[in-house]
């Protein structure tokens, strides 16, 4: 009887089993087939090498060059303590610091930890001829992005570093993985569908400590393309040099076909202190500079042109018909309005469009503006790209702001005439960019015929086709020679406001401006201008941000032009 | 002495039927399982640095040397058995506070020392020194109950404490060894052997409820982490790279071998180093995987099988080989994720020289009582 009782409970309990079985293997079955594959087949992603970077002369600004890192596999250490003396005596770092880096890195018993990244090639050396003793150390080779010319071209090209959780949602579709290195800023954002190699892959069988046991596929990763910049980078050196230590924006394009030879933005940041685990201070430094080191003030930073304005005006002025050539305003040194005084810097007693180019006097421009009405104003402005994007090949570009009446009343405010004459003159709501004023200045330049700027020049090796198409503004060609005349009058006369630009052997034109600011603060200085010449002619542009007045920024511009033609660039 | 004696064998061996072939049974079903286990030992250890393939020739060795074993305590007088069966105990109770106090440490545990350079596990030993004592236990104290109408008090002492006693002494120096396996595995027997030697129920039920009561208490003396295989026993999950992790292993070893398997020598799981303890304990995940559903199923059929033949000799000869259905049940329960990781080795196939032979023995017991019965 109780034998029975004890078959049964045997017989049950193999049921049991026999149950399990059937459930485990018959009805889940595929799923852990699928469990046991994915267990053993790793895809180890391999990067194609980035596409270099060079400027207009094929001088390298971004190279990738083959870094070293140690990492330690968790489940293989033998003994710690030797591995880490080992280590610590090699890198001649603290034993206590690589411990605890380890330990803040550990994850899993069997994925890697990367100890120290970017060792120099003798250390990585000493490392491998000693991985017999240590079975757990291995160097892992590695690209590194680096860039020679470090702060000098930092806006341009931008940085690399590993991608952001954003990024990486909008691109996943895009061969990005959470491991990708994408550029940020500059050219290396910009292009980095190009510069950005072509993912291949592994397909690894690994045993359970992860380490791999055959190939079983390879796909082979492809090289991005090389970039070649219209960027010269001795212009580039030249401006940042003399924007050391302020804060402000050089700018120079080729306005024939809109190449920018140089874009320097200051303060500036060494791109190479990102993806380098030991400048993890300064990079926090760098992000939190109120200077803002970071920005690209050419594309960025909207500011009110001031004075500059005034030669859009003129040729709104011209081409309106409501002036001409020898059209006269006397300067009394203000204008009133309302009981308000607008101002003017000097008295400049009569003016004509030359003169008051020349001079830059405020008085003119008051009338003129009245007589134009804003919404004149701001279809000229329009025309010369206030308010719009340049479409420079460079990311987070700014539009600045371009007023008017309507966007006035949508914000709930009423246009005053004295807005008006703010306006003529380049304060108030109106901001702009470098960029944009630069551009400008080539539609002035060229008289009309617009240009695209553009920092491209040839994408593995192929000439950039897209930036040749031409188009002109509807305005007369010969207002614009009546304007160019003024501009040229401002340096060439000796009263005009950049003299000091007068340099014998070039044709140098344009117009300065100093742009109130908001606060207490110094005002802004700027210099927009071209300069005509056998071998180039260029569009330029600077800007000192809280520069004072916008003498400074000519005195920058002479140095500047001086340089360049001691170097015969020009 | 002799009287007791007959009564021992009476107890064994009950009924008088003939079935020779039984015997013959036995050999056949213990050689199927050994040669399957062979096989899987080597696809475990073959090309293999973690585990090295010398594993599989010693347990060759010892595979016929567990043969020899089987056949001369098939021809022995077992008669002798029930003589030494105290003897038998106590010189393994006096083993395992030899290993307690100068054993080999392996693998956390002390379970095993060295003789003559050979090292041996005392806790095997037990199993069968558990069901010898018990066995001349219960045959002694049958025809005292059945003759004197005694009150329940004695016969609870009698039959459940002093008994019990005798087994929680070895149990205890198992469990501190430390080995929780085994030493469940030994109230296990004690359970079967007190079931099958006719106590009353009432007094049967009242102990295992006391037991129940009792688990709490016990909870609290378990080391930290054998309280977490337990707790990973109910839920893998809560563990997947510590103790979790052989048994979702083993889970996905066997569930990947579908119905016929992946093929000898070819287990991924197995051939990678992902199963962890796979020639020992976690043997049937390589069996599940290289060979299926249809190999585990051939081997369970040789073990219900086997099984059987001891149960029919059981019906004859009412000896309790409760022993190798628990283990083999555990065992592969244990591996199927069915019962929580105790570190009981499968019987024959596990890598185990101590185990291997215990087994042989009792085979070789098997195969005695089911000749032997002529005789009466």
């Amino acid at each position: 009887m109780r034998l029975k009782i004890i078959r049964l409970i045997i017989i049950f309990l193999f049921g049991m089993i026999v149950c399990e079985l059937f459930y485990v293997q018959i009805i889940r079955g595929r799923y852990y087939f699928r469990l046991s594959k994915n267990n053993r087949i790793r895809v180890v992603p391999l990067e194609g090498g980035r596409g270099r970077i060079f400027d207009r002369n094929n001088v390298v600004i971004a190279d990738n060059s083959v870094s070293y890192s140690v990492m330690v596999t968790p489940q293989e250490i033998q003994k710690k303590k030797k591995v880490f003396d080992f280590l610590s005596a090699v890198l001649k770092e603290d034993k206590a610091l690589l411990i605890r880096r380890y330990q803040q890195k550990k994850f899993t018993p069997f994925a890697p930890v990367t100890i120290a990244e970017d060792i120099s090639k003798e250390k990585a050396i000493v490392i491998e001829e000693n991985k017999y003793l240590y079975p757990s150390i291995f160097v892992h080779e590695g690209f590194k992005r680096s860039y020679p010319l470090g702060e000098y071209a930092a806006h341009v090209v931008g940085y690399v570093d590993k991608i952001n959780r954003s990024r990486m949602e909008k691109l996943k579709r895009y061969g990005y993985t959470p491991q990708s290195i994408i550029g940020y800023s500059g050219v290396e954002e910009y292009y980095d569908a190009y510069l950005k190699g072509g993912n291949g892959g592994q397909q690894v069988e690994v045993n359970s400590r992860g380490k791999q046991v055959r190939l079983l596929s390879l796909k082979e990763p492809t090289r991005g393309q090389d970039l070649t910049l219209t960027i010269d980078s001795r212009v580039q050196k030249m401006t940042h040099e003399l924007l050391d230590g302020k804060q402000g924006v050089i700018v120079m394009m080729d306005m024939d076909n809109g190449e920018i030879l140089a874009l320097s933005s200051s303060p500036s940041f060494d791109p190479n202190y990102f993806l380098d685990s030991s400048k993890g201070r300064q990079l926090s430094k760098l992000f939190n500079d109120p200077a803002a080191p970071l920005l690209n003030r050419v594309t960025r930073s909207s500011l009110p042109p001031g004075s500059v304005f005034k030669a859009p005006l003129a040729v709104a002025g011209l081409d309106t018909k409501k002036i001409n050539e020898g059209t006269t305003f006397d300067c009394t040194g203000y204008v009133e309005l309302g009981g308000i005084k607008f101002g003017c810097t000097h008295i400049h007693g009569p003016q004509n469009l030359l003169e008051s180019i020349a001079h830059s006097c405020n008085v003119y421009y008051y009338r003129l503006g009245k007589m134009l009405g804003p919404d004149v104003i701001h279809r000229y402005a329009a025309i010369f790209g206030f308010g719009k994007l340049t479409h420079i090949d460079l990311p987070h570009e700014r539009a600045g702001n371009l007023p008017s009446r309507r966007q006035r009343m949508l914000s709930g405010k009423r246009w005053y005439e004295g807005d008006t004459l703010n306006f003529a003159i380049g304060q108030g709501d109106l901001l702009a960019t470098p960029m944009q004023l630069t551009k400008m200045m080539a539609i002035i330049a060229r008289e009309g015929w617009e240009v695209q700027p553009h920092v491209i020049k040839t994408i593995g090796g192929k000439e950039v086709e897209k930036y040749t198409f031409e188009q002109k503004v509807p305005i007369h060609p010969a207002v614009f020679q009546t304007v160019k005349k003024g501009l040229r009058a401002t340096v060439k006369d000796y009263t005009g406001t950049a003299h000091v630009l007068d340099i014998p052997g070039l044709h140098v034109a344009g117009k300065t401006g100093t742009a109130q600011s908001s606060g207490n603060k110094e005002h802004h200085a700027w210099f927009a201008g071209y300069i005509l010449s056998e071998k180039k002619n260029v569009a330029f542009c600077v800007l000192l941000e809280h520069g004072g007045s916008s003498q400074n920024a000519c005195l920058i511009a002479r140095q500047l032009l001086l340089s360049l033609q001691r170097e015969q660039i020009i | 002495m002799f009287n007791r004696a007959a009564a021992f064998i009476e107890f064994a061996k009950g009924a008088d039927h003939l079935k020779r072939d039984l015997a013959k049974k036995i050999w056949i079903y213990t050689i199927a399982i050994v040669a399957i286990g062979l096989m899987a030992l080597y696809s475990a250890t073959y090309d293999n640095v973690r585990v090295s393939q010398k594993i599989f020739y010693d347990q060759l060795l010892c595979a016929s040397l567990g043969f020899g074993v089987m056949y001369l305590f098939g021809r022995m007088d077992y008669r002798r058995f029930y003589d030494a069966a105290y003897i038998f105990y106590i010189v393994n109770v006096i083993l395992l506070i030899m290993v307690l106090l100068g054993g080999r440490h392996a693998l956390g545990a002390r379970r095993w020392f060295e003789i003559f350079g050979i090292s041996f596990q005392p806790s095997e030993l037990t199993k069968l020194a558990a069901i010898l004592m018990l066995g001349r236990y219960f045959s002694d104290l049958r025809p005292k109950l059945s003759f004197n109408f005694a009150s329940k008090a004695t016969i609870v002492f009698q039959h459940l404490l002093v008994p019990l006693f005798l087994i929680l002494a070895t149990m205890l120096l198992i469990f501190k060894q430390p080995d929780l396996g085994t030493s469940l595995l030994i109230f296990g027997i004690f359970i079967i052997m007190l079931f099958a030697s006719g106590i009353e129920y009432n007094i049967l039920f009242s102990f295992l409820g006391f037991c129940v009561f009792l688990m709490p208490f016990a909870w609290n003396v378990l080391k930290p982490y054998q309280k977490d295989r337990l707790l990973v026993f109910l839920n893998p999950n809560i563990d997947p790279l510590g103790a979790g992790y052989t048994i979702i292993q083993s889970k996905i070893a066997i569930g990947s071998g579908q119905f016929f398997g992946k093929g000898w020598l070819s287990g991924t799981q197995n051939q990678l180093n992902f199963l962890p303890e796979r020639h020992t304990d976690f043997i049937f995940s390589v069996i599940g995987e290289e060979w299926g559903m249809f190999g585990a199923l051939v081997m369970i059929l040789f073990y219900f099988l086997l099984i059987h033949c001891s149960l029919q000799i059981a019906a004859q000869v009412k000896d309790k080989f409760g022993i190798l259905t628990l283990q083999v049940v555990i065992n592969i329960g244990m591996v199927m994720g069915l019962f929580p990781i105790v570190g009981l080795t499968l019987p024959f196939v596990s890598y185990g020289r101590s185990s291997f032979l215990i087994f042989a023995i009792m085979m070789g017991f098997l195969i005695n009582l089911s000749k032997k019965r002529t005789i009466f």
